[in-house]
């Protein structure tokens, strides 16, 4: 068996170079679509993305808690600890940039701010890949409180689970800077359905399932969804959501969860591939 | 500005002063409040934006409103303090409806997602209080033509609960 050695500098400064453009970049897709919108306060998100492009300025400026998935390959090793790797990323580019430290060191005493936006959340999956590939959510702390896990009826119907979907974002959507992405977790168990809805909102927006009941299904949220009207900042002009996707998994016969995640409008996400640059024999 | 004479659906570019505080500052507020201690700062007149801005880069900072609702546990004590009005993002509850009626205070939805755009509006930026909160900390700023849309008038009239159009 080899072994393949990932150099933890060449990530580190791929994920610097990301984590920078998306945080003050607005990709095509968004682009286009804040162009298109003329509504309520659509002069200052036009605006928006001129001055963060010119300035260095952050497009929102809630910068995120960084959440990462990492999928490796199984004979992979990195060079450095993998969190710190991904930890010393934020670091730098947190600190050398006008972005907010948004994150506290514990919950629900002191709340210290850590004064580095560190530490990132880390999902690590060891597949049969042969290099590593980083996909990564930017995501302000609004639209991660309309985070949702139901324990659904194992013998719940589509309609039924559905209805759960739009119910919730028609009370709690606007407070999460719409037109959203909403990615549904659905299967596992409690914990791996929301890992599962996070993982959805990595996928690009015109992904669909490769199941086709699933791609239909995603299809039909959305066509609800958009039915709500809640629109653009929640001020009712313009789609309410960009994109609907799910993400499945086995489950226990007793269960049937449903964890929902919302990404704002901004959609601030990326992905870093790299090759390892050496292997060695066992 | 003449806050009783705006109405919902309202658009004002607004210039004058903000207190910028969100959850932290409020809940310490409440806390000294509690123990019967002084506030390091006035609340009397003021406009309060939710908010916490970025770290500044030539002299700019972005900013932008938060969660509004998150807000609503500490908007009694806020009125009572002589806030005027506030700003922030996203529906309220019910209750904070009612006290917008009742105290006769209005409540402003700000751009979300904006913060660079919204950078253009800032003039003069100082921390006021509690700077070990950091983000979270109390700011006064002096704003250019800054913009707002009227989301509770005095009447206690919402956008949010007519649900629709009326641009």
């Amino acid at each position: 068996m080899k072994i393949a050695i990932v150099d933890a500098k060449r990530l580190e400064e791929k994920l610097i170079q990301q984590l920078q453009r998306v945080n003050t970049t607005a990709n095509d897709f968004v682009t286009n679509q804040v162009h298109a919108y003329e509504g309520p306060f659509s002069d200052v998100l036009k605006r928006n993305i001129t001055v963060a492009q010119q300035t260095g300025l952050p497009l929102c400026q809630d910068t995120g808690m960084v959440e990462f998935f990492v999928f490796a390959g199984y004979n992979i090793v990195f060079s450095e600890p993998l969190e710190e790797i991904l930890n010393n990323a934020v670091k730098k580019v947190y600190s050398s940039n006008p972005f907010r430290y948004s994150v506290v060191s514990e919950p629900l005493y002191e709340r210290k701010n850590t004064h580095d936006n560190t530490p990132a959340i880390v999902h690590l999956f060891h597949t049969r890949r042969e290099d590593v590939e980083v996909r990564f959510l930017v995501k302000g702390g609004g639209s991660e409180n309309l985070t949702k896990l139901f324990m659904a009826s194992p013998s719940a119907n589509v309609h039924e689970i559905i209805e759960l979907v739009v119910n919730h974002i028609k009370e709690h959507g606007a407070k999460g800077c719409p037109p959203l992405n909403v990615g549904i977790g659905m299967g596992g168990s409690a914990d791996k359905a929301v890992v599962l809805s996070k993982l959805a909102l990595t996928k690009s927006f015109d992904e669909t399932n490769e199941d086709s009941r699933y791609a239909q299904l995603e299809d039909e949220i959305y066509q609800r969804l958009n039915e709500l009207k809640i629109g653009f900042q929640g001020l009712f002009v313009g789609p309410t959501v960009y994109s609907v996707h799910v993400e499945y998994a086995p489950t226990h016969i007793a269960n049937l969860p449903i964890a929902v995640s919302v990404d704002c409008y901004l959609c601030r996400k990326g992905v870093v591939r790299i090759e390892p640059h050496a292997t060695q024999d066992l | 500005m003449n806050l009783t004479q705006l109405k919902i659906f309202e658009r004002v570019d607004y210039t004058g002063e903000f207190l910028i505080m969100r959850d932290a500052a409020q809940k310490r507020i409440e806390t000294l409040l509690r123990k019967n201690q002084s506030l390091p700062f006035s609340l009397s007149n003021q406009i309060v934006f939710y908010a916490g801005p970025t770290k500044s880069s030539n002299n700019r900072v972005a900013i932008g409103p938060t969660t509004s609702e998150r807000m609503d546990r500490y908007l009694k004590m806020l009125f009572e303090l002589g806030v005027i009005a506030t700003v922030g993002k996203g529906k309220r509850t019910e209750m904070a409806r009612e006290l917008c009626r009742q105290y006769r205070r209005l409540y402003f939805v700000a751009p979300s997602g904006a913060a660079a755009a919204l950078s253009e509006h800032l003039r003069k930026l100082e921390i006021i209080a509690f700077e070990d909160l950091g983000p979270e900390a109390v700011y006064r700023v002096q704003v250019e033509n800054f913009p707002l849309i009227v989301a509770t008038d005095f009447d206690g009239n919402d956008i949010f609960s007519v649900g629709s159009y009326r641009f």
